[in-house]
């Protein structure tokens, strides 16, 4: 109940027991009174009738002043004493109470504040100590993810039941290509991979149990090669051909299992690429050969045919020879590029490459370089250490060569290539030493590669030569790059002015969810998973046809915000966003258009909170919003929900102020993103796990108990 | 007297229908099967304009197309190059080195004829 109505049920409480205790002893002294007595008393009574009701008036409205100043000085300050004493030993020691009250309860604040600041001091002292202590152990675990992160393959371990207990970036990107993008879930809609989901969900378990088997009787064969073999199609259409091999414990028995996945696309593009060019060059060119070598034989063979006759075989051999190049030119035309043999190039800004040139060649062979500014952006695409160290080791050759240590470059671009120009006063390099420098395989500080410079700017589609400029003592050695498409610009999100809290809404009933399972309702919210979500929107009128804009969620597995999964996407809403709504969110109409519409999204979106319960603070805002398109998007969001407003107001019910900001201020969490859909489910789901151990103290332990916590709080009881 | 032509080639087969091309147009022709054998008739006796295959043996068409540029007193010798590689890069190497003109193989006899006519042009309006 809440403290003011306890308040005025006890004000009633105490005059009521005043006038029945005043009533009962005027009753008794009536009965001892004889009748004149009475008859005076009577008398009495009704001369002075104004005086003994003033009496009684002041004496109930003393008292009735008397229980306010007690409950407003001492009552309820004290009850907002405990929550905030509460929540600086729980959560944010570095919360100070400040209260209005009794000049006891001032002192009593004071010395809690005092306390408070030694406690702070040692928990932060204790604090560092566990994170210096932390630092050490995690180092050699960051080396290992990193060592994950970077390997050339997709890696992804699950346990026997198939729930993924590790991945790394490659092999999200293998299967279910970027997070959060629709682009590529149209090829696999709504395909997620994460921390404790099932492998099944984006590799055929028939796949996964066929290999299974067959490493089961290899094990029990004692085959050397235990790794069983499949392929697979990832995201973006990627072929995969994935190794399965298993984990064993120190008994040998099987405790899980790794896959690697290997990108096997182009290797099988090109292949297919080159079969496409001999049958198209084997069928086209047949043909026409066959009537050239039909035409001449018969020249050969009569030489005595009339002229007329000698004309007609000579319009085929003509005719037919042009066949042969235009069949020659088209399919080359067409395979060409796949053709070249591949070679992982990444795409670098023609600036970075400049300067690292530059940095190399003056740190390893003491050259003294000029640079010439680019002037534009510029993307190339290149093997950068390969390329670099071919540079490098050119640079070398060069000053060798010519004797000076003085050189300049210049980058300018030409039509589709990039010039990189090495220039000096001098004469250029004869074609002759140049051929003997590509012959040689690339080396630079007596480290060597495995390439020739030639095999290098081979990879490269390159081209390397030596000239004079004109009307100049210069010379120049020139690498003709071919340019790459400029780099692919980050979204861009305009200034954003933070507005108040959207009003609470509660016209969506959090807690008749359909996915309520007893199960579920039985276990630790330490234990669940989550996924915490926001969404954007044109309006806050869900039923007056105000739209999604966008939807940003991440996931929490056992008590650990999972940042490397996260669901952010635009939306198109298909609709004019209101100036008023861009100030808050700052989605501008550019940015939405062209991403997918809501139907398209809901799927995925749905995809991505399975077997999670929802967490959103306001909820009932963005589940009703979600509600409002489940027939356009055929799908049903029926997971248990919490929100943290609700659970803020059940652990602080002394704080009135459970917007976002306010929670966050008070459990000393700083705000990153406010009014980005990512950003404030970031927000939520750390305000959310500081809220847990808040629950656990009040024994609000388990997701049923959180469920009749929220329910009960004042505002759930609100409706509008 | 007509202009004197240079075909270099290491194909025969090339060699005679362009022979018998330039010749059929007026001009005088001489012919090298390797870029060594193409240096040396320059030397001796300078052409008019040079017909040059990019892929040679040993020293290749971009490295006579340099040689070439390389002599001030060559430098009214035009240079088409002839190849069957034709990309890109390839086509602007062999321009930045000197050459006039770019002909990819296969080419018609028209094309060929006509760019020789229009280059020896050229030079004779330069004179």
């Amino acid at each position: 109940m809440k403290k003011s109505n306890i308040f005025w049920l006890f004000a009633f409480a105490s005059f009521a027991f005043t006038i029945l205790v005043i009533a009962s002893l005027a009753f008794l002294f009536w009965q001892q009174l004889p009748p004149t007595d009475r008859a005076l008393v009577v008398r009495l009574a009704r001369q002075y009738i104004g005086y003994i009701f003033s009496a009684a008036v002041f004496l109930l409205a003393g008292l009735g002043f008397g229980l306010d100043w007690l409950f407003r000085l001492y009552i309820l300050p004290l009850d907002k004493l405990a929550e905030e004493t509460r929540l600086i030993h729980s959560v944010n020691p570095s919360h100070r109470i400040h209260l209005e009250g009794s000049r006891d309860i001032v002192r009593l604040v004071d010395i809690i504040n005092e306390a408070a600041d030694q406690y702070e001091t040692l928990n932060n002292r204790l604090n560092s100590e566990i994170q210096r202590a932390r630092a050490e152990a995690d180092e050699e675990k960051n080396i290992l993810a990193a060592v994950m992160a970077e390997l050339p393959e997709g890696v992804l371990i699950c346990n026997t039941e198939g729930q993924i207990l590790l991945y790394n970036k490659r092999a999200r990107r293998y299967l279910i290509g970027e997070i959060g993008s629709l682009e590529s879930s149209d090829v696999s809609p709504g395909r997620f991979i994460g921390l404790g989901r099932s492998v099944f969900g984006v590799i055929d378990k028939h796949l996964i149990v066929h290999a299974l088997d067959e490493i089961a009787r290899k094990l029990k064969c004692e085959d050397t090669d235990i790794a069983s073999y499949f392929v697979t199609m990832g995201a973006d259409n990627r072929l995969l051909r994935v190794e399965a091999a298993p984990l064993l414990d120190h008994h040998r028995r099987f405790t899980g299992f790794i896959l690697i996945f290997h990108d096997i696309t182009l290797q099988m593009e090109s292949g297919s690429q080159l079969n496409a060019l001999l049958r198209s060059l084997g069928r086209g060119t047949r043909a026409s050969l066959a009537s050239i070598r039909a035409a001449i034989e018969a020249i050969i063979e009569y030489p005595k045919m009339d002229s007329g006759q000698l004309q007609k075989f000579e319009e085929i051999i003509h005719g037919e020879t042009i066949n042969i190049g235009r069949i020659i030119d088209e399919a080359t035309s067409t395979h060409f590029g796949s053709l070249r043999s591949y070679w992982p190039l990444t795409q670098m800004n023609a600036r970075d490459m400049l300067a690292a040139t530059a940095k190399k060649a003056a740190e390893t062979l003491n050259l003294e370089i000029q640079t010439e500014d680019v002037g534009e952006d510029l993307w190339l695409k290149v093997d950068s250490y390969a390329i670099i160290s071919a540079l490098t080791y050119v640079q070398k050759r060069l000053a060798q060569e010519t004797g000076s240590r003085r050189l300049a470059y210049k980058m300018i671009r030409e039509g589709r290539f990039v010039c990189f120009d090495i220039t000096w006063e001098g004469k250029p390099i004869k074609p002759d030493t140049l051929r003997n420098w590509e012959d040689q395989v690339v080396t630079v500080n007596s480290q060597s590669l495995s390439s020739t410079l030639k095999e290098i700017i081979e990879q490269h589609a390159a081209e390397i030569w030596s000239h004079a400029y004109k009307d100049s003592r210069k010379a120049y050695l020139r690498l003709l790059l071919p340019v790459a498409e400029s780099a692919e610009n980050g979204r861009i999100r305009n200034l954003t002015i933070l507005p108040k809290s959207r009003p609470e809404f509660f016209d969506f009933d959090l807690f008749s969810q359909p996915g309520q399972r007893p199960e579920l309702d039985h276990r630790l919210l330490s234990e669940l998973a989550y996924t915490v979500f926001d969404t954007e929107t044109t309006g806050l009128n869900p039923q007056g046809g105000d739209e999604i804009l966008s939807i940003g969620a991440v996931r929490i597995v056992n008590n650990r915000i999972l940042h490397e999964e996260c669901f952010d996407q635009l939306i198109d809403p298909r609709r004019q966003i209101p100036e008023e709504s861009i100030r808050i969110h700052g989605i501008l109409p550019e940015m939405v258009s062209g991403q997918p519409p809501i139907e398209k999204t809901l799927p995925s979106f749905h995809r991505f909170t399975e077997d999670t319960i929802l967490v959103a603070h306001n909820a009932a805002f963005d589940m009703r919003m979600l509600q409002l398109k489940e027939n356009l998007s055929g799908v049903q969001f029926s997971n248990p929900v919490l929100d943290t407003m609700l659970l803020s107001a059940a652990v602080q019910p002394g704080q009135k102020n459970h917007d976002m900001e306010g929670i966050a201020a008070r459990l000393g969490i700083s705000i990153v993103g406010r009014h980005t859909a990512l950003g404030d489910a970031l927000v939520t789901a750390e305000i959310f796990l500081k809220l847990v151990p808040l629950l656990e103290k009040q024994g609000i332990t388990t997701l049923r108990q959180a469920r009749t916590a929220s329910r009960k709080t004042y505002y759930a009881r609100l409706k509008y | 007297m007509g202009n004197k032509i240079l075909i270099v080639d290491d194909e025969p087969s090339i060699i005679v229908p362009l022979q018998f091309l330039m010749e059929q147009n007026g001009y005088e022709t001489m012919v090298a099967f390797s870029g060594e054998e193409a240096m040396e008739t320059i030397t001796s006796n300078p052409p008019d304009l040079i017909l040059l295959d990019i892929m040679l043996p040993i020293i290749d068409g971009f490295e006579v197309c340099q040689r070439v540029r390389e002599r001030p007193e060559w430098n009214h010798i035009r240079i088409i190059m002839i190849t069957a590689m034709g990309s890109e890069a390839n086509i602007a190497k062999g321009l930045a080195l000197g050459a006039d003109a770019y002909i990819a193989k296969p080419f018609s006899n028209a094309a060929v004829v006509e760019k020789v006519k229009e280059l020896l042009q050229q030079k004779d309006e330069k004179k």
